[in-house]
């Protein structure tokens, strides 16, 4: 292939080869050396998500880019990149392609861990370095305002009750499962392809009950078209303080999506070190609690790259467990 | 409701600010020319500004980004006019007979009637939008997936209608379209299914991918194997302009595709598509020449494309109303809503009157000026229809090629897309016909999670589909599709025969 550039275009081309390479030996040196140098951030960040331009997912990462730049939290930019497609598997590949790039940042849905686990992939979660969680959706249960079902109790008068979730493998499919099991009652989860599409078969009556982020929950329990039964999270939300959670109840569900960044694996100790503080500061910040934990009602809640990573092994151990059940994986 | 007008007339003062009236006028350029790249839909043109969009001011925004979404509207029937190639689902329609009108010829004329279908079907929309919303949005959730199931059945049996000389080609194509909605992630359990072992495919396969390789990489591998002759074209400067008598003369067509547009384009996750299949099959049930649909008629053109502006406004009624994206491109216009700040739901009239009759107000006032705009153009862009293939088709098939591309940045897309330009010239060739397939890949998925869906909640219990009086009713028109034709055809057999030899 070299032979045939360089004898079709001559000297040049094998000139600027042998200068590209010694600048990429450079750069390696550089990036081997990166804590006596301590240049890093030098260049633009490349944060890819998964998902089209407007999901949850997207509006996360232009939300963290915005007010990285606007409160000048890292000296250089960070570029917002959607990937979409091969349901996450685009984006999840480029990324772990990009081994020890420190540049290159993530968020985690919940297609990083399901897509895998359907092993299609030759990536799994544990190709990636777990940075910082920023914030924390908990799932809201509720009702129609007119539905006979006041509590989660009695869920179990009327077997067969249907809910809807984003696909099968989701955070709320998982919630039905161990609603049901908790008690010991069947509830059937009818997939859809987006979380309007459950609200709209919420509200047309079609499905019977819902769990769903606190985004899209509170504004109908505003407007009394639903009606909540419980919150996933370990605690009541500061949003809802007066409805309690399973855990008070009696039921041993807690499960919450957390919003967290990831890395390549592979990425020196001094970037994870550098971005956990970052993100602190950002989680802290007032910025981010009035531009997205308030305006997306989520609760705010700090993890570090250790807890954090924790969490991810406890969240693919409940997918795979649940798609085994489904029968989707052996 | 005299109310409703006055926060209207609130509304168009808020938005005739000089701010909101660049943004209408930049977003309405900005959508018209990317509904016209090949390929390019509403969708990928309202994601390509939103980030952009959302550091306007809240009001300015969300008139910007509605207006590249009608502006797009008006653009797709440009491409799939003068190319043969619909930028959106919803354009696909417009191919049957805007192309031939096109190609004999009458470029300008089509483009007429498909800007006066955009403006009527639009402001029809529109007027809805503004007095019902509220109204509209509850009775459209009445439609699950039972409803669901019965509605796409009748709107893929309309390929009966569509007619084109073979109606079992026509079924065989419209098959073929279903299989290919099926390639990617089971919607139901998420297992991968035809995906030939490549992660590529797991979301299926763009819709742009298959018009652009199915209708316009087909046409234009056939058009070097056709004899010079085959199209006379003979450039004459009044065949350029559009006419207004030619617009009166659609009234019917445009009335009634702007109605139908409007209330299936409201039921989330039916869609505009099936809006423009349905107010297409009754036109040509309509009229008094259905020979003529498929060969050129200007009816053909008016019912899809009203439709298809109407079924935009529609489709926003759930996400104002209710906070549920209806179709695609909303699901994104609601994300830029919540990047600016605003909750979409049953709160956000309440709460944000001045926001929703500014923007109701400037879907207006965008709506008029692309007339303006679409007409001056006319002309200048039917004149491309008279270029020598020798020339249009390099540009065009660059111009696609990377359209594709920029999608997913994605050397598999473009080759996929080459892949079916080689499917559609195959099919040209023998007879199949193309729009069946696309109806079939966009239709067969909701029709799969409408039945799988229902039998997931009844457990399998098949009786519930006869126990919704709604999916009833739409049975039953359906079945009279197949039965009244073939009785009216047994009873005046003599008579047609008389009529098409006097016709002859």
């Amino acid at each position: 292939m070299e032979d045939h550039i360089s004898s079709t275009v001559g000297g040049i081309t094998r000139r600027s080869v042998a200068r590209t390479a010694v600048a990429i030996l450079a750069v390696a040196a550089g990036l081997g050396l990166a804590g006596a140098q301590a240049a890093y951030p030098d260049k633009t960040f490349q944060y890819v998500v998964q998902s089209g331009v407007g999901g949850g997912s997207d509006i996360l990462a232009r939300t963290l880019a915005k007010i990285l730049h606007d409160e000048k939290l890292v000296p250089v930019n960070m570029l917002v990149e959607n990937r979409p497609g091969g349901s996450g598997a685009i984006a999840y590949n480029f990324i772990a392609g990009q081994k020890a790039n420190p540049y290159v940042l993530g968020g985690v849905g919940v297609s990083f861990f399901t897509t895998p686990l359907l092993g299609k992939m030759t990536v799994s979660y544990k190709d990636f370095t777990p940075l910082a969680a920023i914030a924390r959706s908990p799932y809201i249960l509720a009702v129609r305002a007119d539905s006979p079902i006041k509590s989660v109790e009695d869920i179990k008068k009327h077997p067969g009750l249907t809910t809807g979730t984003v696909g099968a493998v989701s955070d709320p499919a998982l919630l039905a499962t161990m609603t049901s099991q908790q008690l010991g009652t069947e509830i059937r989860v009818v997939p859809y392809d987006g979380e309007g599409e459950v609200l709209a078969a919420m509200l047309g009556g079609h499905i019977d009950l819902v769990y769903g982020n606190p985004n899209e929950i509170l504004e109908q329990v505003k407007a009394g078209v639903l009606r909540p039964l419980a919150v996933s999270s370990p605690e009541r939300m500061l949003s809802l303080p007066n409805v309690p959670t399973f855990k008070e109840q009696g039921y041993d569900i807690v499960h919450t999506q957390l919003r967290g960044i990831v890395m390549p694996k592979g990425v020196p100790p001094e970037a994870i070190a550098y971005w956990e503080g970052i993100l602190k500061k950002v989680a802290e910040g007032d910025a981010w609690k009035t531009q997205y934990i308030q305006r997306f009602n989520e609760e705010p809640i700090f993890l570090d790259s250790v807890e954090f990573g924790k969490q991810m092994d406890v969240t693919s151990a409940r997918y795979e467990k649940l798609m085994k059940e489904l029968k989707l994986i052996k | 409701m005299l109310e409703t007008w006055g926060l209207l007339l609130g509304g168009l003062a808020a938005a005739s600010e000089p701010a909101i009236l660049i943004a209408i006028m930049v977003g309405a350029i900005i959508g018209l020319f990317i509904g016209a790249l090949p390929g390019l839909g509403p969708t990928a043109g309202v994601a390509i500004l939103l980030p952009v969009a959302v550091s306007f001011d809240g009001t300015a925004a969300i008139a910007a980004l509605g207006a590249v979404y009608y502006g797009a509207q008006y653009g797709g029937a440009v491409t799939a006019i003068l190319l043969g190639i619909p930028g959106d689902a919803s354009a696909t329609m417009t191919v049957i007979d805007g192309y031939q009108m096109a190609k004999r010829g009458k470029a300008g004329v089509a483009l007429g009637i498909s800007v006066a279908a955009s403006f009527v079907g639009g402001l029809i929309g529109l007027a809805l939008l503004t007095a019902f919303a509220t109204t509209i949005a509850k009775a459209a959730i009445a439609f699950g997936p039972i409803e669901m199931t019965a509605l796409m059945i009748f709107s893929l049996s309309l390929v009966s209608v569509l007619g084109g000389s073979d109606p079992i080609k026509a079924f065989i194509s419209l098959f073929l379209g279903v299989w290919i909605g099926t390639i990617g992630l089971d919607p139901i359990l998420g297992l991968p299914r035809f995906d030939f072992g490549d992660v590529r495919l797991f979301d299926g396969i763009e819709f742009s991918i298959i018009a652009v390789g199915l209708f316009g990489l087909a046409e234009m591998l056939a058009t070097p194997a056709m004899s010079e002759t085959a199209v006379s074209t003979k450039l004459r400067f009044r065949d350029l302009l559009p006419r207004l008598s030619d617009t009166l003369r659609c009234w019917r067509e445009l009335v009634s595709g702007s109605l139908i547009g409007f209330f299936v384009g409201v039921l989330p996750g039916a869609g505009a598509t099936a809006a423009t299949m349905i107010a297409y099959a009754f036109a040509k049930r309509q009229s008094k020449h259905p020979e003529t649909f498929g060969d050129g008629a200007m009816e053909g053109v008016a019912a899809p494309e009203a439709a298809n502006n109407a079924a935009s406004y529609g489709s926003m009624i759930p996400m104002f109303a209710l906070g549920i994206p209806g179709s695609g491109t909303t699901a994104i216009l609601m994300g830029g809503l919540l990047m600016i700040g605003l909750q979409p739901g049953p709160m956000l009239f309440a709460t944000q009157p001045d926001f929703v009759w500014a923007v109701f107000g400037s879907f207006y006032i965008g709506n008029l000026a692309l007339v303006a705009i679409t007409i001056v153009l006319t002309p200048l862009l039917a004149a491309c229809a008279f270029l020598r293939p020798g020339y249009l088709y390099p540009v065009v098939i660059a111009i696609v090629i990377y359209g594709i591309f920029s999608i997913n940045y994605s050397m598999f897309d473009v080759a996929l897309a080459i892949g079916f330009g080689v499917v559609g010239y195959v099919m040209a060739k023998l007879g199949y016909p193309p729009v069946p397939l696309v109806l079939g890949m966009i239709l067969g998925p909701l029709l799969e999670r409408g039945i799988r869906r229902t039998l997931v909640a009844s457990q399998g219990d098949l009786s519930v589909f006869f126990k919704s009086p709604i999916a009833l009713a739409i049975i039953a028109v359906t079945l009279a599709l197949f039965i009244v034709p073939w009785l009216l055809k047994r009873r005046a057999r003599a008579k047609a025969a008389s009529v098409i030899a006097a016709g002859a």
